[in-house]
């Protein structure tokens, strides 16, 4: 009876109460199925996402003119033109993503390989950078470069993510209803436990020699499971019914998974320890998930929330977690660095674990 | 040789509530123990406070030659432990449920064995929530019984069972004494403990007030046979009167059954006095049963009601 077989032990019986439980079974896997079929049915093959860009020149030269074509010509970018201050005042309006001055470069310049300095301008609200944004825009430019130089007339663009596939709007959703999911395995999977310690399954167990901390172990363990496999079915429908392709590596979606799993399992203890009834965690849990679930971006893009919001949607976690994954699943261009959004959400699974530890009762 | 269990002055109180009120007593290895008590008599806090599973207020608890405060994982394994109003996983089965629980002891008993002694063999695949009251109550028994426990304890192992199915566990408890397995029960069944009790505590409102073997208990208090019959309406005069004449023997009124007992060590003799004194009296003698005493009669004298009254 070492530690390890009771834990499996355990383990199974969690498994098989839980597979069992057909209402449970629905929610945990038909739930985001269900969301990830309307939403595909909805969304894809629906507009794509573009970027608005505004370029001003000193000067229109040949050269300018054929550089600002060549944006046009890509599909992701609206391309406007105007004067600087008209551009930049757009761009505080919120309607230019980047902004790009261009000198008035001559064919000379070209030719004698006078470097030119580009300006970008972007919105800078927010402390974060569109990072992909900025380097498809070099990228684009050292197409060009290399096309003029080179005297092609075909203007190479290196392919990166964001420009051989078009991103739709369910491209941006899908990550999020996996987000989305395992937030509520986490929140709401804690009811099977307090259901367990209401309906006194944990006192009976208390008697025997079986530890404590293994019937907890145990519990977290079933929840990282089911996530996996929620992973695994939202992802495959995704692809196999929406084409949705992951771009990004199996084993670093893996560990976003489990990380995001153990973080909301972690606050749904949390929360859970600050009520004494099964009522009153139940309204705790949904009072907070709704908000999150609507202003973390996971729906829709945080761009288009009213500036007084941002400072809650930035301390959701769900916010980060969500971007994390349509990074990697998708390679949408991230709000956040992954690093940042780890460095959070780990942040969050340790505060909310001791808090859990500190509150929670047995009884 | 150190007792089995030990126990010393122990008090558990729950605010102004004293569940547990100063009790004393140790039990031998090998030996069927019995706390026997109306509900709410402090039983089930017993248990649970000695075997560990809630805080006692103040007090001395050894088991197997350990404490509870310090040695709890190692008691654990080497109990089992029935309790009441058992909860289990709703969907394992029956086997599954014994399977689990097995894993945690050292040298647990076989599970068909298990289910066997306590006559639900036939319900081994049968998923928990789908078990009738009487099957989920023997389940309890059969997961204490698989732990192959030095010390098993039952609280109210036979409540809610049907004649046959207490009989049947009454063997079972009896039984384990074959294997050296000492067993702590509690029940508010005077007739169960009687029959399985090698030793018996009396407990009411969280005290111990009488101890010993079932005889020697019915000997002490009662070394006679008890008359019994209905009370034809007696007044405060004629209970006096009934209380003066001579039945060498003590009075006793069940006030929840309407019953007038006498306890006498000459039947025939006690039986003229209460014709004639009823016919003085011009009040009719019904129902009339005479037997030997019984433990209910112990606590109805030691408290004035009887153990079943309360429920």
């Amino acid at each position: 009876m070492s530690r390890l077989r009771i834990f499996r032990r355990m383990f199974l019986a969690n498994v098989k109460e839980f597979y069992r439980d057909r209402s449970s079974l629905f929610w945990m896997i038909a739930f985001p199925l269900i969301f990830t079929f309307i939403f595909g049915l909805v969304f894809s093959g629906g507009d794509q996402i573009t970027y608005s860009i505004g370029i001003s020149t000193e000067e229109p030269t040949p050269v300018t003119e054929r550089l600002i074509e060549e944006f046009e010509d890509i599909s992701t970018f609206t391309v406007t033109t105007g004067n600087l201050e008209e551009e930049l005042d757009a761009l505080k309006d919120g309607n230019r993503r980047m902004v790009l001055e261009l000198p008035a470069i001559t064919t000379d310049d070209v030719r004698n390989r006078v470097t030119s300095d580009v300006k970008f301008y972007y919105s800078k609200g927010e402390g974060e950078t569109n990072r992909a944004l900025i380097s498809a825009i070099k990228e684009i430019f050292t197409g060009i470069e290399r096309g003029i130089t080179g005297d092609s007339p075909l203007f190479r663009l290196e392919a990166s993510p964001l420009e051989t596939r078009e991103l739709t709007q369910f491209d941006y959703v899908m990550p999020g209803i996996l987000a989305m999911a395992l937030m509520q395995l986490g929140l709401f999977g804690v009811f099977q436990f307090m259901n367990l310690r209401e309906n006194k399954v944990i006192r009976g167990l208390a008697v025997t020699p079986l530890p404590r901390d293994t019937l907890f172990e145990s519990e977290v363990a079933l929840r990282l499971l089911v996530a996996i496999v929620q992973t695994f079915l939202i992802v495959v429908v995704g692809r196999l019914v929406f084409g949705v392709e992951l771009v990004g590596n199996l084993l670093l979606l893996a560990g976003l998974v489990f990380l995001g799993a153990a973080t909301f399992v972690s606050m749904g203890y949390m929360l859970a320890s600050f009520t004494r009834s099964l009522e009153g965690g139940r309204n705790l849990i949904q009072t907070v998930q709704f908000p999150m679930m609507f202003l973390s971006g996971i729906f829709f893009p945080i761009e288009i929330m009213p500036d007084y919001i941002r400072p809650v949607v930035r301390a959701i976690p769900l916010t980060y977690l969500g971007d994390a994954l349509r990074q990697v699943m998708v390679g949408f261009p991230p709000q956040y660095s992954l690093q940042t959004n780890v460095l959070v959400l780990t942040g969050w699974l340790i505060f909310s674990a001791i808090l859990a530890i500190r509150y929670w009762k047995w009884e | 040789m150190k007792n089995t269990i030990e126990v010393n002055e122990l008090k558990k109180y729950y605010g102004d509530v004293k569940a547990v009120d100063g009790i004393t007593f140790s039990v031998d290895e090998g030996e069927i123990f019995g706390m026997l008590g109306p509900n709410g008599a402090g039983k089930t806090t017993t248990i649970e406070t000695v075997i560990g599973l809630i805080e006692r207020t103040s007090g001395d608890i050894s088991v197997l030659g350990m404490e509870p405060d310090t040695d709890l994982p190692t008691i654990k394994r080497k109990i089992g432990v029935q309790l009441q109003n058992p909860s289990l996983f709703p969907r394992l089965t029956v086997k599954e449920t014994l399977e689990l629980f097995a894993s945690f002891y050292p040298e647990p008993l076989d599970v068909k064995e298990a289910a066997n002694q306590v006559d639900i063999e036939e319900a081994f695949n049968t998923s928990v929530e789908s078990l009738s009251g009487g099957q989920k109550h023997r389940l309890a028994v059969a997961l204490s019984l698989v732990s192959n426990g030095k010390i098993i304890f039952l609280d109210e192992p036979t409540t809610g069972l049907d004649p046959k199915a207490r009989r049947d566990l009454w063997d079972t408890i009896t039984n384990l004494q074959k294997r050296d397995i000492t067993v702590f029960l509690t029940t508010h069944y005077m007739d169960e403990a009687e029959k399985l009790c090698d030793h018996l505590v009396i407990i009411d409102m969280g005290k111990i007030i009488a101890r010993g073997s079932p005889d020697q208990l019915i000997n002490k208090y009662f070394p006679r046979r008890a008359i019994e019959f209905t009370d034809p309406g007696l007044d405060r005069e004629e209970r006096e009167e009934l209380a003066k004449l001579n039945f060498k023997g003590d009075l006793s009124f069940d006030e929840g059954d309407n019953r007038v007992i006498l306890y006498s060590e000459n039947v025939a003799e006690t039986f003229d006095e209460l014709f004639d004194f009823t016919q003085n009296i011009d009040k009719p003698l019904n129902d009339v049963s005479v037997r030997t005493a019984t433990l209910d009669d112990v606590f109805l004298k030691l408290t004035g009601r009887g153990i079943e009254e309360d429920e």
